[in-house]
């Protein structure tokens, strides 16, 4: 398989492998039906090799992406290869074998030469559909939940497909156990012509350039991207790192969450060991292996060879593991609907670890998203509905720049539109808009928080919150401060009620749920921030007169738009708090989580 | 000129601006594919290299590729960086390489841009105060360029300065020889573009060896040879008059005006008297604005709409039938939505209800053909004005190059590498090795015949 390769050749089919899996996630956003896969770019392809190594994929969910090759392999496992003829289609949802959760449809469809004869690899996607029935509408509850029988329906790998024709028993099986039968069906119509488009792309492409010369090219790329990786591994300082974090709790009235992470950097491999965590929890808060292993994965990817491609050559130098029965590992039938809430945390603990390696590329922690799910009648439509928002907030500031705000920190969602939201679902959004004085203050402050108020008018209303980082803030580095905490309030103003972060509840038509998203971590002194700096994000109200005085020590003077920054005011009383704390946290070289309730 | 290479009416355009906003850049591409269309070729890169900027796009079976979701403004051409415009547009790569993009030495290498001189102070071989070296300072003391008869002669290039830039600000610093550090300027930024012409051609699975390269704007034909050859590109054409041919591009273009309304409505539930109604009204305003510019030719209409499976996010357009839209043509309609979108998305979905978000028309006035001249028969004489000491890291170093005067060439001749031709708006480095004919429009064509 060693046919020498002019690098031409290899950078195109290299390139053509690449846009076919760009094609596949283009047309599953294209075709799509429900909200989160089309607008929120809830999905993500591959397409993997004959022997089932991930060779390209589109740049979508990396929770996704990093159980995927462990989703084909468990695929074809139940199926092997011999047993699958040209349009046949896996589909699997089972939390253990797929992603952690089963609203998340993996789909392996494998490819042949000219439409029959050799196998020349495989074209994979996975979607998270609207609902897949259980106890709550969304399928992500955590409260009340105590294991996955009650999350919905478990489709271990199945042929969904079978010579390009559709299963109607397995499908209408599915169609029965979902509350939105329109949507669920219709996106998995995207998902079939998407697999579909790649298919013809990945034959199109060995007819042109030959098996020999594609499989040789899919080698090729998984070598020389192994061989980018460890080269990039190798440039980080060996040692052992341990770090953690907490999460709020497990619902209403629980304990919090530990995640310990000691992440090993040993020449060229690096092992991510979550010993130390919880246990598994009798709720849907846990996060199943290979999920754990893909926001783990996405930490390290993003320190050590961000520009790198991603396929299974990226993934050979990194170890993951979680101690069977922690929440991090957990034994089947653990409840994981809402899943993705942990992810962010995971994600996190590894960046802190290794922050102390690499202090230069780290960021502190992130805005929370909240990831709500909402059921009920929708009166004017004259039908159930289920709808799902993703409120991203700030990302963590960074070593030479600010956060960012309104963005996805550990994968590639968006927030999704208004206007989408509005035109099909009983839902008004009343505000949209960032925090004041939510950021974590620091030489670079992490970006704001953001709040989403949306009115509901529908009847029966069921919420279904998950929102995180109401107890725990994020944290920040090197002297940065944390953000403020997040909360969620039902009917903002007099006599708002608040919710808890994975509290579910009913609410009724008109009521108005309000997300507050906390504030990412800053990352340096404050007192180092450049005044100009101070000045700018009280001009743009992401900082107050008084936030700035009294988290920058800075004094602003001035009304209107001749607000001005007094420099001599601004020194003495920046001399005078480095005075009152002259071994202050701006000294403290590594980062510490906070694990200090405040609520 | 629109930003999807259509042209209408000055009046029409102030009406509706936006649809401007790539104009320039839309032009050339519509000129690289005349050209390409001249000489047989119908898949090509245009390559479009002017002072500040080198933008590339990609042209297949004759038409210029276009993208609904253009993005002003983009950074590191990253998608959804830029302000999006929701308007049809030439679908472009662009990066900060042209001829007075600034050379550094930083990190012990040499880097080219984004940074640009422009045109004022522009390169410090224009002598107006420009002080850091760029790819036109680089491609003079290469000798690519001459000093005495630059645009046509209006500006004189202060060879020295150009050379002292070099030697102060690259060669000292990175202990290079002068023409080393020059030579270097010149290949990096055709590396920063070479990225660039991947990303339109590779990166969308096109193999840039079965394009042809088309290669304009005042750097495009000195570097388009080398860019070329870097990525496998057989073919280059290099158009006559390559610094102004844009405006072959806007002659060249269809006079049409596009118009789109709203009625969002299921296909088995529209009122066709509705529908008759509002296209009777757009053909009304298209054609009006379509006459004005192309009084007394015909006026070709087409009709189109924008249509998906109900519950669905985006459409598909697809062709509405001429005549009134009774429920036979309603039928047709519904039936070509499935057919579409079973060969685009693999599957049709014939029992799933169809809805139509937006309906569109088009007024196009036929296809005014620009009859370019061919040349007349010349003697050859005066052809060759002499030679100029270039430098060709094949020969390696300097060597005395033939320089070949563009408007004398006759046709059919061919030159070959090392060669330098020169016209008013532009100069053409052949690099050794390089055959190039000229042909009937006086187009360059390297590699035409292999």
């Amino acid at each position: 398989m060693t046919s020498a390769l002019d690098p031409v050749t290899l950078g195109v089919v290299w390139g053509a492998l690449q846009s076919i899996a760009v094609e596949i996630g283009t047309t599953v956003h294209r075709t799509a039906y429900s909200e989160q896969a089309r607008e929120g770019q809830d999905f993500s392809v591959a397409v993997f090799d004959a022997r089932g190594r991930m060779v390209a994929q589109g740049p979508y969910s990396p929770g996704h992406m990093g159980a995927m090759s462990f989703a084909v392999r468990n695929a074809l496992a139940a199926h092997p290869v011999e047993t699958l003829e040209p349009g046949d289609a896996i589909l699997l949802n089972d939390p253990l074998l797929g992603s952690g959760h089963l609203p998340d449809f993996f789909i392996t469809q494998p490819v042949f030469e000219d439409g029959a004869g050799h196998l020349i690899g495989f074209v994979v996607n996975i979607l998270h559909h609207t609902d897949v029935g259980g106890q709550r509408p969304g399928s992500q509850g955590v409260e009340g939940i105590f294991d996955y029988f009650q999350e919905g329906l478990r489709i271990p790998p199945t042929k969904v497909w079978r010579g390009y024709q559709e299963q109607e028993g397995i499908v209408g099986i599915i169609a029965a156990n979902t509350r939105t039968p329109d949507k669920v069906l219709g996106d998995l119509r995207a998902q079939r012509s998407a697999l579909r488009v790649g298919e013809l792309r990945l034959a199109e492409l060995s007819r042109r350039y030959g098996r020999a010369t594609l499989f040789a090219a899919m080698d090729e790329i998984v070598t020389r991207t192994e061989a980018s990786m460890r080269a990039a591994i190798r440039a980080v300082p060996d040692g052992v790192y341990p770090f953690e974090d907490f999460l709020d709790d497990w619902g209403p009235g629980t304990e919090p969450l530990r995640v310990f992470v000691t992440v090993t950097v040993e020449g060229d491999a690096i092992v991510v060991d979550y010993e130390g965590s919880s246990p598994q929890t009798t709720s849907g808060m846990n996060s199943y292996i290979n999920y754990t292993r893909s926001y783990s994965y996405a930490a390290i990817k993003c320190l050590t060879d961000p520009g790198g491609p991603m396929n299974e050559g990226a993934l050979a130098p990194i170890v993951v593991r979680a101690p069977e029965g922690s929440f991090l590992n957990p034994r089947p039938p653990a409840g994981g609907g809402p899943r993705a809430i942990i992810c962010y945390r995971t994600f996190e603990a590894v960046i802190g670890a290794l922050a102390p390696a690499l202090p230069d590329r780290v960021a502190a922690a992130s805005s929370h998203f909240a990831n709500p799910t909402f059921g009920g009648w929708d009166r004017r439509r004259g039908r159930r509905f289920v709808a799902y928002e993703l409120v991203l907030s700030g990302t963590g500031a960074r070593a030479t720049r600010d956060g960012c705000e309104a963005m996805a920190m550990a994968f590639n969602a968006s927030n999704i539109p208004v206007e989408s939201q509005e035109a099909s679902q009983p839902i008004v959004v009343e505000r949209f808009e960032l925090i004041e004085d939510s950021a974590g203050a620091g030489k670079f402050r992490g970006g704001c928080g953001l709040r989403r108020d949306l009115r509901f008018l529908a009847d029966e209303g069921k919420l279904t919150n998950l929102s995180e980082r109401q107890r725990f803030a994020p944290y920040g580095l090197f002297g940065g401060k944390s953000g403020t905490l997040a909360r969620t309030v039902i009917n903002p103003g007099p006599g708002g009620e608040l919710v808890h972060g994975k509290q579910s509840r009913e609410f009724a038509f008109g009521d108005v749920i309000s997300f507050q998203q906390s504030g990412a971590g800053g990352y340096g002194d404050p007192l180092a921030r450049d005044p100009a700096r101070v000045l700018e994000d009280v001009l743009d109200d992401y900082v107050s007169v008084e936030g700035a005085r009294r988290d920058y020590g800075v004094v602003v003077v001035g009304e209107g738009l001749d607000l001005r920054v007094d420099g001599d005011a601004t020194r003495a009383l920046r001399e005078d708090r480095r005075a009152l704390a002259p071994d202050g946290e701006a000294t403290v070289p590594r980062p510490l989580a906070a694990p200090r309730t405040t609520t | 000129m629109q930003s999807s290479g259509g042209i209408a009416t000055a009046e029409a355009m102030e009406r509706h601006p936006v649809r401007m906003i790539e104009s320039g850049p839309a032009a050339g591409v519509l000129m690289a594919a005349t050209y390409g269309e001249l000489s047989g070729q119908r898949d090509l890169v245009a390559f479009d290299m002017g002072g500040t900027t080198a933008k590339l796009a990609l042209v297949e079976g004759g038409r210029p590729l276009t993208t609904t979701t253009f993005e002003l403004h983009r950074v590191h051409n990253a998608p959804g960086s830029g302000l999006p415009m929701n308007i049809q547009a030439v679908d472009l790569v662009e990066i900060g390489a042209g001829g007075g993009s600034i050379a550094r030495s930083a990190l012990g290498v040499i880097a080219v841009g984004p940074e640009s001189a422009s045109s004022t102070p522009g390169p410090v071989c224009y002598g107006r105060g420009g002080t850091e070296p760029t790819v036109t300072d680089a491609n003079l003391v290469l000798g690519y360029l001459n000093p005495h008869d630059f645009a046509g002669g209006t500006l004189r290039l202060h060879a020295g300065a150009a050379a002292r830039a070099i030697e102060e600000r690259i060669a000292r610093p990175l202990g290079l020889s002068l023409e080393e550090a020059a030579w270097g300027i010149h290949a990096i930024v055709n590396t920063n573009m070479e990225l660039a012409t991947r990303v339109v051609s590779i990166e969308r699975g096109r193999d840039p060896r079965d394009l042809t390269l088309v290669a304009f704007g005042g750097s495009g034909p000195v570097h388009g040879c080398r860019l070329a050859r870097a990525l496998g590109i057989p073919r280059v054409i290099l158009p006559a008059a390559a610094g102004v041919t844009a405006a072959i591009g806007l002659l060249s273009a269809e006079v049409r005006f596009d118009v789109a309304r709203t009625y969002q409505c299921r296909i088995d539930d529209l009122d066709p008297g509705r529908l008759d109604a509002i296209y009777d009204e757009m053909a009304q305003q298209a054609v009006a604005v379509v006459r004005d510019s192309a009084p007394g030719g015909d006026v070709h209409i087409v009709r189109s709409a924008d249509a998906r499976y109900v519950g669905q996010g985006y459409e598909l357009n697809v062709p509405v039938p001429a005549g009134p839209l009774d429920a036979a043509a309603l039928g047709r309609l519904r039936a070509s939505f499935d057919e579409i979108y079973a060969a685009r998305y693999g599957y049709g979905s014939p029992r799933e209800p169809v809805e139509v978000v937006t309906w569109k028309l088009s007024a196009v006035a036929g296809a005014p053909r620009v009859a370019l001249s061919k040349q007349g028969p010349r003697s050859g004489e005066g052809t060759r004005k002499g030679v100029r000491r270039a430098y060709f890291p094949e020969v390696p170093g300097y060597l005395e190059c033939p320089v070949y005067d563009r408007y004398a060439l006759p046709a059919g001749i061919t030159l070959s590498g090392p060669a330098i031709v020169e016209e008013r708006e532009s100069t053409t480095v052949l690099p050794p090795g390089v055959e190039a004919m000229v042909d009937e429009y006086a187009s360059l064509l390297v590699g035409a015949s292999g």
